[in-house]
């Protein structure tokens, strides 16, 4: 199997438009999540604004990014994702030459893809009474519009799929991608996620299920609070993170700088319930990562773990790392940045495993924010409310679990050459 | 206001583009205006000039190739479903 590298990072996030920016978020424990504007369209209806109308909302105007005849055509999710895959491309300083784009691909996740588009075309034709929905609509809100928009950008015409498996989605577009370079198949994968899910009609479907949070009104940030025993549940986010995914070797040839080696990738579904998470499931696909990785427990030095902040999804994850870890779960430091950042659901995976590849890098463990009381069913150590600075590692975990249950988890490594 | 001059009108909010790109026999094509962004000018269009598209002229608006043929086309619709109104002097 040929060893994959990880060359360019892209991030668009409520904490910042840029890894950098991200990462120093993370860092500072800042949170991005905040009180979103009341529904501006109302049309014949009175709409109420929800008590859960909280978000990690991402600051950003697309235009600043797209012409105007290509905005039209972007929803939102897409939008985050070419601006997130620019920088990952500029990142890792790569020329798409001709023969290389037969050789490459993109690889994607999403849950609700333009669910924005989705949204605005069912109030034009519901809400305001009208047939006059956007000519483009089925364009931008489709699932693979995202992917198929970074391929036509780069002229890639190796494989472009799009992974929708929830909450997890990202996490396997990446590990699929992977795979797809171990195997020789392609040489260079442009893989992430993108989720815009912010929108009126889907805030008000994740309300119906109870499961978001009781919204901090004085301090929405306090909102989300993952392992905590005055936990609520999650708090939905939105953005895009992109990687740039690329065989050893041609990395090495072109003299590329080199994040991290992505070395481990753990798949499997629970195939037991469509929301309720097993603590089987999560600890077969946390164990077929250390497998493929060729590594033991106690190799893992930090773990970036999929941390929803409902009751059920934290109490799981952590009797799974303990199933996984052995005594060694609590020597490990685990965190959930979806304290800060929200659930980007289909994003989500990515966004994480970015988080992740930048702790390796800058040897700093984002906290799990807002964890103040504990919970004795949470008993690791989440590095609760500040990070370490300084943390010597060599190798971290990044887990997504998902509804549907596909159970996702990445583990990358420092560069050992 | 001409037909022309409002057509220019929709075309320049729409799309940002500069008044001096969009004469008359400048192709929509090269303006970045496909198909289906013409289909969305008509929402505009039916808008400003009380008119309405019918829905099945797909092959009529696929032949629509320049800023003329799209001024030509709303003027017909005009004569047709506002005759006294026909040449030129309009709406809104």
């Amino acid at each position: 199997m040929r060893r994959v590298a990880i060359t360019g990072l892209g991030v668009v996030s409520s904490l910042g438009n840029d890894p950098d920016a991200f990462f120093d978020s993370l860092a500072c424990g800042r949170s991005g999540i905040v009180a979103l504007p009341a529904p501006g369209k109302t049309g014949n209806q009175v709409l109420e604004t929800p008590a859960t109308h909280i978000g990690g909302a991402v600051a950003f105007d697309g235009a600043r990014f797209f012409p105007a005849p290509k905005l039209r055509m972007l929803d939102r999710a897409s939008q985050f994702a070419l601006v997130a895959a620019t920088q990952a491309v500029r990142d890792a300083d790569i020329d798409f030459d001709h023969p290389g784009r037969q050789r490459s691909g993109v690889f994607l996740g999403t849950g609700m893809g333009g669910a924005q588009s989705t949204d605005d075309g069912y109030f034009t034709l519901y809400a305001e009474g009208s047939a006059r929905v956007k000519p483009y609509s089925v364009l931008m809100a489709m699932t693979n519009a995202a992917a198929s928009w970074i391929g036509i950008e780069y002229g890639l015409t190796g494989p472009n799929l799009t992974y929708s498996t929830a909450c997890s989605s990202s996490a396997v577009a990446i590990g699929e991608a992977t795979r797809r370079i171990a195997n020789g198949e392609v040489d260079v994968m442009i893989a992430g996620g993108a989720e815009a899910p912010l929108n009126y009609g889907t805030l008000i479907a994740w309300d119906a299920m109870k499961t978001l949070a009781t919204a901090d009104l004085e301090d929405p940030g306090a909102s989300c609070k993952p392992f905590a025993k005055d936990r609520t549940g999650l708090v939905l986010g939105e953005g895009a993170a992109i990687v740039i995914l690329e065989e050893w070797q041609h990395a090495q040839a072109r003299g590329a700088r080199v994040h991290a080696e992505l070395v481990g990738y753990g798949l499997c579904t629970d195939a037991t319930h469509i929301t309720r998470p097993s603590v089987d499931g999560q600890t077969a696909a946390m164990r077929r990562a250390l497998e493929s990785a060729a590594m033991r427990p106690d190799a893992i030095g930090y773990i970036n773990a999929h941390g929803t902040a409902t009751l059920s999804n934290d109490a799981v994850e952590t009797a799974a790392i303990k199933q996984t870890f052995g005594a060694h779960a609590y020597c490990v430091p685990v965190s959930s940045t979806k304290s800060m950042h929200g659930h980007l659901l289909g994003a989500a995976g990515a966004l994480e495993f970015v988080a992740a590849v930048l702790a390796l890098e800058r040897h700093i463990i984002p906290p799990t924010i807002n964890l103040v009381v504990p919970d004795p069913e949470c008993d690791l150590d989440y590095v609760p409310c500040n990070a370490r600075i300084g943390v010597d590692l060599s190798a971290v975990m990044s887990n997504s679990f998902a509804f549907g249950g596909t159970n996702a988890v990445l583990i990358c490594r420092t560069v050992i050459a | 206001m001409t037909t022309l001059q409002s057509v220019q009108g929709i075309l320049q909010a729409s799309f940002e583009l500069a008044p001096e790109v969009l004469q008359p026999e400048a192709k929509l094509e090269d303006l970045a205006i496909d198909s289906l962004s013409v289909i969305e000018v008509m929402f505009a269009v039916e808008e400003k000039f009380q008119i309405v598209v019918p829905t099945k002229s797909m092959r009529l608006l696929a032949e629509i190739k320049t800023i003329r043929d799209l001024v030509a086309y709303v003027d017909a619709l005009i004569a047709e479903q506002h005759p006294a109104l026909a040449g030129g002097a309009v709406a809104t």
